[in-house]
């Protein structure tokens, strides 16, 4: 069976899978495989301060200490000695994009980065393979004192100290042993920092394009939201298929702070030859809201399972997510939530659609602790079963620990209702459009929480995976 | 006889995250006095019912490997879940909810199995009934196959009782096999005392048409642990499952059944109703496997558990695994207190709080208890329900 899932299937994802050479002229690559000698060297490239370099060879330590999980998708086709965890371009990351260089900017160009930038974002990071090639933010949201900067800088700078605070400390390098590998290798991604009381009204967003063959991707996003504020932060991935695997074992730590608000939006496109390993986590104080939306779509493979800790009070969580897995997919995605605080409450929905031999899972974790006394939690995940070579699981787990608590789960499992499909059909309309639209209805549900140029994308995305393309 | 156990038992059908611990449970004591080896006899063997004694516990297996093809049958388009387990119990005559590490016990301590065989065509009006009157420090490890043939009937109700303020241990492993047409009922009450340790490990297969109904109170004992896996093969086959329970006073409870659907419009319907009081603790692991083949088939599981105590831990695993595109697969679960409403609507009444739960757990219990067919067993059980509330 192994050996099926290394299979990396010929689709054509022709919006996102076009491939620019990296030449050695402009590029920098380190040599494949993890060594303490890579390690050292990331770590020499990043300039970090010694406490980094000593953390990233305690994580490396981990790394080869931790065994594989015993519960997911196969990773027998990752070889670490065929990743090289670092490649960049020889120039630096710039403030404005006609600064990019030629054959950077127009990969951003094709995916729509700049306009996006331009119409509908306040601010954009844009990180090619392991490093930020632009980093900016609109003057007005700088001047109320909004932080948007790449993490290497904020390390460096006079955010240093906060950095330090905040690292690795919501997801520990003992997590699980790709947590390890991030925290030993990793590079690039965003720092954001939104003062107290500050409402940001237009989203951030940060792109990850992951251009290079046989190569890691491993950026740290941090974002600390600071009581009374509120943000609504943006991530996109794309990469272009190559028929060796790729990996990505990102990090996103979020602290959002008492009475503040924050939405996690996520389209992942991956090519399908990527092993999609990465690790989300927020912790939330008194009264805060914790958003996600979460759109899957590509990946040869992935584990995601975004968690909230409701640490204060009143806080309160929402996941909204859908995962799409096609043929040669392997998704296995969900959320987990851990009710510390009082009077907390999350909501969990979630829509799967397999299709075309694709195993989606649904994994999720309700944890509700003693303290947390008149916690809700409600849970529902509903799958839909495109034909009979697919799989659609459900796993979801629940662990009580108060009796002043109300949780509530459910789940189905079915297929496209032949009376709509042949209503449909009776009204002209062929039948493959009809299960397609019978599919964006069903996926509506997360598309209405996107803005509506991501929610265009996603019901793209959908049509593209329906056509078989 | 004294000896060890180290069994890991009732292990989920797919892993999940490993620090949730759900993922199968450890059954270990040392020094346990096991004094039989073999289940106590029926009260009475209906007409139409035969009885095998003593056969060894692996012979007695013979009939599922003899039906091996069909009941393990599985198509070459399958593609197993993420975190698969199914190759523990792979080498069972018939896989269970406790699974293989049973089996193993029951050979090692050379344990005998009774098998009760149906005759084609019969229907059974009287219940085989199976009374455990287990005494203060005694240790019972009883095996049964229930074998009904094609188009036949018949209930067994097995009642294991001791007196409340009693210890001891009893593990029973119960085989089912339901031919086409044929209907088993397995009615379970176990009001074990206080310091019980107790197993109980179902398997079962169903042809077409055939059908297990399960109906299990799990009232008693200190430490409980009970399975049952389904496999639903022939067309048309049927599970359906009533389980009620209660944890107080330190109970240990841990549940793993499993409906493995195999055959075309197969159905599967599990009811857990309990009720957790004091520093008691329960993990349910319920799964509906639809497997590809399956088409046309439904399968629901339910969980409905009343939290009357701030130190209980409860743990629910509600799964549904799915390779078939035509099925219906739903669970629900809802786990809390009892409503503001209901309490309100009680008091309103002059019912007070502690009077109202102890309405809301009898009742929950009656409803499943309602379920036994003999009259005098359940009067004994509500009896024990008043009893303890």
């Amino acid at each position: 069976m192994s050996e099926n899932k290394q299979i990396v299937a010929d689709i054509d994802h022709s919006l996102y899978d076009f491939k620019d050479i990296e030449n050695e002229q402009d590029f920098y690559r380190m040599k494949e495989g993890l060594t303490e000698e890579t390690v050292l060297k990331v770590s020499e490239e990043k300039n970090d301060p010694e406490w980094m370099r000593d953390f990233r060879l305690k994580c490396l330590k981990l790394y080869e200490e931790i065994k594989m999980p015993n519960w997911g998708p196969s990773i027998e086709g990752l070889d670490m000695d065929r990743i090289s965890s670092y490649v960049r371009h020889k120039s630096d990351m710039k403030g404005k994009w006609e600064d990019v260089p030629e054959d950077i900017k127009n990969t951003f160009e094709k995916l729509g980065i700049p306009q996006a930038e331009r119409e509908s974002l306040a601010g954009v990071g844009a990180q090619y393979d392991s490093e930020l090639v632009y980093h900016n933010v609109k003057d007005e949201v700088a001047a109320q004192g909004v932080i948007y900067t790449d993490l290497e800088s904020a390390l460096h700078g006079e955010y240093a100290d906060m950095i330090k605070e905040h690292f690795m400390k919501l997801v520990p390098p003992t997590d699980h042993k790709f947590a390890a590998l991030h925290g030993a290798v990793w590079s690039g991604g965003s720092f954001v920092y939104v003062p107290k009381g500050v409402k940001v009204d237009i989203p951030l967003q940060s792109y990850f394009r992951l251009n290079a063959a046989g190569a890691g991707q491993f950026e740290h996003t941090l974002i600390i939201v600071d009581e009374g504020a509120d943000l609504h932060f943006i991530e996109g991935c794309s990469a272009p298929k190559y028929n060796v695997a790729n990996l990505h074992a990102g990090c996103v730590e979020l602290f959002v702070g008492k009475n503040a608000r924050l939405r996690y939006s996520t389209i992942e496109n991956w090519s399908k030859n990527m092993y999609n390993l990465n690790t989300k986590r927020a912790v939330v104080e008194e009264g805060g809201i914790m958003e996600w939306v979460s759109g899957s779509f590509g990946s040869h493979t992935s584990y995601l399972y975004p968690m909230t800790i409701l640490k204060g009070n009143d806080s309160k969580m929402e996941f909204t997510g859908i995962t799409f897995a096609g043929k040669g997919q392997n998704l296995d995605t969900g959320a987990k939530v851990v009710h510390v605080g009082e009077r907390t409450s999350s909501v969990i929905s979630t829509k799967s659609i397999s299709k075309d031999g694709g195993i989606g899972t649904y994994r999720s974790s309700v944890t509700i602790q003693k303290t947390a006394k008149k916690a809700k939690a409600s849970v529902s995940c509903d799958s839909l079963m495109l034909d009979s070579i697919s799989r659609a699981d459900t796993i979801p787990a629940m662990d009580i620990r108060t009796n002043d608590a109300d949780v509530g789960h459910e789940a189905k499992i079915g297929r496209i209702s032949d009376e709509a499909v042949f209503y449909l059909m009776s009204r002209g309309i062929s039948e493959e459009d009809a299960k397609a639209m019978i599919v964006s209805g069903f996926a509506n549900p997360v598309s209405k929480e996107l803005p509506l140029e991501y929610a265009v994308e996603m019901n793209n995305l959908i049509k593209l995976e329906m056509s078989g393309h | 006889m004294n000896t060890d156990l180290n069994m890991k038992v009732n292990v989920l059908p797919v892993y999940t995250y490993n620090f949730l611990h759900v993922n199968d449970s450890t059954l270990s004591f040392s020094d346990i006095s096991i004094d039989t080896c073999s289940g106590p006899e029926a009260d009475e063997v209906p007409v139409g019912v035969s009885l095998e004694r003593k056969i060894p516990f692996d012979k007695a297996g013979d009939v599922f490997r003899k039906n091996r093809s069909r009941i393990m049958s599985i198509s070459d388009d399958f593609v197993m879940p993420n975190g698969d387990t199914s190759d523990r119990d792979a080498e069972q005559a018939v896989r269970t909810g406790l699974g293989i590490d049973v089996d193993r016990l029951f050979v090692d301590l050379s344990a005998t199995t009774d098998i009760y065989t149906v005759s084609e065509n019969t229907v059974v009006s009287k219940p085989v009934i199976l009374r455990f009157n287990m005494q203060e420090g005694q240790g019972n490890l009883a095996s049964y196959v229930i074998h009904a043939k094609k188009n036949s009937e018949v209930t067994v109700i097995m009642d294991y009782s001791s007196e409340q303020s009693s210890s001891g241990f009893l593990g029973v492993s119960t085989r089912l096999l339901a031919e086409e047409g044929a209907k088993i009922n397995l009615i379970k009450t176990q009001l074990l005392g206080d310091g019980f340790i107790h197993f109980d490990d179902i398997g079962g297969a169903c042809f077409e048409k055939g059908q297990i109904n399960v109906v299990s109170l799990e009232l008693g004992a200190k430490n409980v642990w009970t399975g049952c896996y389904t496999n639903l093969v022939g067309k048309e086959a049927v599970f359906n499952c009533e389980m009620g329970y209660l944890c107080r006073e330190g109970r240990f409870l841990d549940i793993n059944y499993v409906t493995d659907h195999r055959g075309k419009k197969t159905d599967a319907q599990m009811q857990f109703k309990g009720v957790l009081m004091d520093n008691s603790q329960k993990t349910l692991r319920f799964t509906i496997d639809f497997k590809n083949g399956s088409s046309g088939s439904v399968g629901n599981e339910q969980e409905d558990t009343l939290l009357l105590s701030e130190d209980v831990i409860n743990r629910s695993m509600p799964i549904i695994l799915c390779q078939e595109e035509d099925v219906d697969g739903r669970h629900g679960a809802t786990i809390g207190q009892l409503g503001e409403d209901l309490l309100f609507y009680m008091q309103s009444r002059g019912i007070d709080e502690e009077m109202a739960k102890s309405i809301m757990v009898k009742a929950r219990l009656e409803s499943v208890a309602r379920l036994i067919p003999d009259p005098q067993l359940a009067q004994k059980v509500q009896y024990y329900i008043q009893n303890v509330i």
